[in-house]
């Protein structure tokens, strides 16, 4: 080990380069009036900019913002943490995605004290599943933003075709429901939902969850090949193949599927509850005005969709100017902020905001009670709980394609289930 | 030699097929770019909509693009120009001493694949606390320039006579007097040229803005990604930005196309 | 061959006895005084990457290159090329973009240069048209065929609907993938072998034809027996320009298909396997792994059609 560490120092010095040390962090002797903060692009930040010169009037501080695309944002963070950067305060980050490898890699500030210090910001407000989200070792090195839970969208025009005067309470009604619209209305697929192998686990999830099924279990073994999950894989890529669009893509993430639905192409679609604008916004959707929404089915472990933070703030370790990089934090995250950004559609974890009936008047009212039961019996994760997501996504995620493609879901939930069991003894070395 | 009238017209029909081919998809990003969303999602619209300004009014103002304009236009400047000051008198040595050798270690540059640089470069910028600026950028952009300059360079003072130095040198000019004053001068439609094909691929790239470029410095084509969000693809934005882009650089490709053209294919042609 | 053209006098001769010494210095040294900067530039942005990506590939470096590693020797490579699952495939997708799109622009190419040879009226037009899909920015471009190929709202669909072919599913099917990135690239990239065949073919000279033509040879003939040859040397300079640029192809896969290629890996090239090894995965040591394997690739191929080109010289 150490052999390694030092050859990699000498590499350094060779190229000239050992002249500044890598930015400590914690030391505010050179603290910046500027915090430079870097966000996804998300209707989240749109409204953090709007809000953005009321901070910088009382604080007294400057706020550089980079905004990026999704993927962009995790290339960029791998590159600057990496190198130990100093030029990043706060980052918006994905703590089921990122969150524990960056805990683990020391790119996250440990936060525990600074959540504490204010009674009026108040962190027993958010909610205990994102929280845990956001906590490595037992200490908070986030704070959650955005939650997101698992929601049926379905086409209210569509479910008298089905023979249904309420939307279906069971996976088993779905499916019937589904195959009675794609008979009934040709062009129209019954159901659709992600398909790409890496973006459907995350919904495939709450199928999962809801047949009884996870990814590991409590001894940390992997499961995707027990009976609930073989069912769950069948299910899922079953419904799609047969009821879903004709020829279907089998690399659809949201914005396909979404399409699709918001073209008035399919009648049941399951989602994250994060993105319901692009179906109810009428400059995106033809069918806007037909929308409804239902709390995710029950299958034979009853309704089990994910509830979990989607984003949240994170401090890099490396930055000088974490003090005021905390002051930004905690005002984006304040009670008033967090009002003011669910009213505007994006779903908070503070328990206070999701009881203060103000905060949920401009969305539909179906959502908030699907919303509502999906918190309930919501389950705190949507993928793998293990330090390389990507892969691991990449790994269970094969059945989803796989029974998709109209192979055996059940063979393949075997095969995965061997990497998945490798890769997780690799990762526990 | 005089061609056929049937191979006249097959000729017409044949270019008519490959311009259009050629055009087309580039036409229809410009059309896209000024239809709404609900158009965009609308097959019956592909060819008949109002066209609106909105996309463009929105790329302009809200997502901040005259400031990454000005990005893209400084930093594809400052590298084209210094690597003109790098690699002119470089391409010279190489042509006249015939340096075949130190021309392919500049040359590796257009060899090695970008992301074995990125994450070094990073470390050992920021090491140096030269990220978040132009500078990096600037440099990271000659790195893709310079080999080019030298390129083209060298296959022009290759095809300039020598003879003109040394008629120079029997005057009493010192060699690099020479080079200043008679090759130099010369040589201004090979910088032109040069100049022009690094300042399009500049301009172009992506993968080390990507990493390297800040809030501040962000440049055009890292740009286009900020109408993918996480929750919604703006296509009408998305396209107007491409547009936004792309129609600069066509136009320079359109009034220098003789430069561009004779960067482009420069070397291809010596033995 | 290059005109290779050395001064003839001996060094330091020409300055006259009133040049200053560092002038004078400048003058003797001028050789290196004008490469230097250039190369050390060059090289000092290289080495360090080149020694620093050969020593990760000796460790298990993973998660972040400042983390403690370990050093395992060639066990990566031997990692790597043993893996069938990502690399292999990944190899051979880069092979066939490289090829297949290769052969298309290389035909196509030519076929154009030879409609553009003589000189007619509109020419400069067409020329024009056909810079324009080349000095387009890449990623841009992407995102316009994204658009273009999207099955539900695209308009390749829309036009395959109007001569009443079903839809399909273009970037998003698992096999229409990569032959879709295969025809951007085509599409971007055949009017740069257009215009080095071009400028190939007007630097010809006409006596060889005329001889051929009074020798009544077809024009497939002459095309075949007296313009292909002559014209061997400036294919294969187009060959190896684009081959290179096509075997590291990036920003196009990136803007279509994102990281990874696709659900299944279907237009995950070694450069795009690469940089998600570093980016999405943070596995630096097998990711530099491949990427000096991938090197060594491009390297091989440059010097296999530098060979063939001094041999086509011959």
């Amino acid at each position: 080990m150490r052999r390694a560490s030092i050859i990699a120092t000498s590499l350094a010095v060779v190229a000239g380069m050992g002249l500044s040390a890598c930015g400590g962090g914690g030391d505010d002797s050179s603290a910046s009036k500027t915090v430079r903060v870097t966000l996804a692009n998300h209707v989240w930040t749109e409204n953090i900019k709007k809000a953005l010169p009321e901070f910088e009037k009382q604080s007294g501080l400057k706020v550089e913002i980079t905004q990026l695309g999704e993927d962009q944002l995790s290339d960029q963070y791998n590159v600057k943490l990496n190198a130990g950067s100093s030029d990043l305060d706060v980052m918006m980050y994905r703590p089921l995605q990122e969150g524990r490898l960056f805990a683990k890699n020391k790119y996250l500030a440990d936060l525990s004290d600074e959540v504490k210090s204010n009674n009026a910001w108040d962190f027993s407000d958010f909610q205990a599943g994102p929280v845990e989200a956001t906590s490595y070792e037992g200490k908070a090195v986030g704070v959650p933003i955005i939650t997101e839970q698992e929601v049926l969208y379905y086409r209210k025009d569509l479910l008298g075709k089905a023979g249904l005067s309420a939307p279906p309470k069971t996976l088993d009604e779905l499916k019937a429901a589904a195959a009675k619209v794609k008979a009934a209305e040709p062009g129209v697929a019954g159901f659709v939902a992600r398909t790409g192998k890496s973006p459907a686990v995350t919904q495939f999830s709450s199928f999962l969850y809801s047949f009884g099924g996870d990814f590991v279990d409590g001894s940390g073994k992997a499961t995707v090949n027990s009976e609930a999950a073989k069912q769950a894989y069948a299910y899922y890529g079953g419904l799609i193949k047969d009821q879903g669009p004709a020829n279907v893509s089998t690399d659809m993430s949201w914005p396909e599927a979404m399409a699709i639905f918001t073209q008035g192409k399919a009648a049941f679609y399951t989602e994250a509850n994060s993105l319901y604008k692009n179906a109810t916004d009428p400059a995106k959707s033809k069918v806007s005005d037909k929308v409804g929404f239902a709390p995710f089915p029950a299958g034979p472990a009853g309704s089990k969709p994910y509830n979990i933070p989607s984003w949240a703030l994170g401090i890099n370790d490396s930055s000088k100017n974490q003090s005021n990089a905390w002051k930004f934090v905690e005002w984006a995250t304040g009670k008033e902020q967090t009002l003011a950004q669910q009213k505007s559609g994006v779903p908070s974890a503070r328990t206070s905001v999701w009881a203060n009936p103000e905060a949920t008047a401009t969305y539909p009212k179906d959502l908030v009670e699907a919303i509502a039961a999906s918190t309930k019996g919501g389950v705190g994760h949507d993928r793998p709980l293990v330090n390389k997501v990507a892969q691991a996504r990449e790994i269970v995620g094969q059945p989803i394609v796989d029974a998709i493609a109209g192979k055996d879901a059940a063979a393949a939930a075997d095969t995965a289930n061997a990497a998945f069991q490798k890769f997780l003894d690799d990762e526990a070395k | 030699m005089k061609a056929s009238p049937a191979y006249r017209i097959f000729r017409v029909v044949a270019l008519a097929v490959v311009v259009i081919a050629l055009l087309a998809p580039l036409l229809w990003m410009i059309a896209a770019s000024f239809k709404t969303n609900v158009d965009i999602y609308d097959a019956d619209k592909a060819l008949v909509f109002s066209p609106t300004a909105d996309n463009y009014a929105n790329v302009l103002k809200q997502a901040n693009y005259v400031q990454f304009i000005g990005n893209s236009l400084w930093v594809a400047f400052a590298s084209t120009v210094l690597s003109l000051i790098l690699g002119v008198p470089a391409a010279y040595s190489m042509s006249r001493f015939n340096m075949k050798k130190s021309a392919l270690v500049v040359l590796m540059a257009r060899v090695i694949p970008g992301v074995s640089l990125l994450v070094p470069w990073y470390y050992v910028f920021s090491n140096l606390q030269m990220v978040g600026g132009f500078g990096v950028l600037i440099l990271s952009h000659m790195f893709v320039a310079l080999p080019l300059v030298v390129y083209i360079m060298m296959s022009y003072f290759d095809s300039l006579p020598v003879e003109l130095e040394e008629a120079a040198l029997v005057d009493g000019l010192t060699h690099i007097g020479a080079f200043r004053r008679i090759t130099l001068p010369l040589s201004v439609p090979g910088m032109a040229t040069a100049g022009i094909l690094s300042f399009i691929f500049s301009w172009n790239n992506f993968m080390f803005a990507l990493v390297l470029s800040g809030a501040e410095t962000k440049t055009l084509p890292v740009a286009i990604f900020d109408f993918v969000g996480y929750a919604s693809i703006d296509w009408g934005g998305l396209m107007a930005a491409a547009t936004v882009v792309t129609l600069p650089i066509m136009l320079i490709a359109l009034f220098v196309q003789k430069y561009v053209v004779s960067g482009l294919t420069a070397g291809a042609t010596k033995g | 061959m290059a005109a290779v053209t050395t001064p003839t006098r001996p060094r330091g001769t020409s300055a006259t006895p009133d040049t200053p010494g560092w002038a004078r210095w400048a003058n003797d040294h001028r050789k290196w005084l004008f490469a230097a900067p250039a190369m050390v530039f060059v090289a000092g942005l290289i080495i360090f990457p080149l020694v620093w990506t050969g020593y990760l590939s000796l460790t298990d470096a993973e998660g972040s290159v400042r983390a403690e590693s370990e050093f395992v020797g060639f066990q990566n490579y031997v990692e790597v090329l043993s893996d069938t699952d990502r690399f292999w495939p990944a190899v051979g997708r880069t092979a066939a973009f490289t090829v297949v799109a290769l052969l298309f622009e290389v035909v196509l190419g030519m076929a154009v240069a030879l409609l553009l040879w003589r000189p007619f009226r509109g020419q400069k037009w067409v020329r024009v048209a056909i810079l324009m899909p080349l000095v387009a920015t890449p990623v841009a471009v992407g995102m316009m065929w994204r658009l273009i190929f999207d099955p539900n709202i695209g308009l390749a669909n829309q036009v395959l609907g109007w001569v009443g072919i079903g839809p399909q599913p273009w970037l998003a099917g698992q096999h229409s993938a990569l032959p879709t990135t295969i025809f951007i690239d085509i599409w971007q990239w055949t009017p740069m072998v257009v215009l080095i065949l071009l400028a190939g073919l007007t630097s010809l000279s006409d006596e060889p034809q005329e001889a051929a033509r009074i020798d009544g040879a077809s024009t497939w003939q002459r095309f075949r027996h007296v313009t292909l040859p002559l014209l061997m040397p400036t294919v294969i300079v187009a060959i190896l320009l684009r081959g290179i640029d096509g075997l590291k192809t990036f920003d196009i896969l990136y803007a279509t298909k994102g990281r990874g290629g696709g659900s299944f890996h279907e237009v995950e090239t070694l450069n795009v396997y690469a940089y998600g090894l570093s980016f999405d995965y943070n596995e630096y040591g097998i990711s530099s792994t491949v990427l000096i394997i991938f090197f060594l690739i491009i390297i091989g191929s440059m010097w296999a059609l530098t060979s063939g080109r001094k041999g086509a010289q011959r």
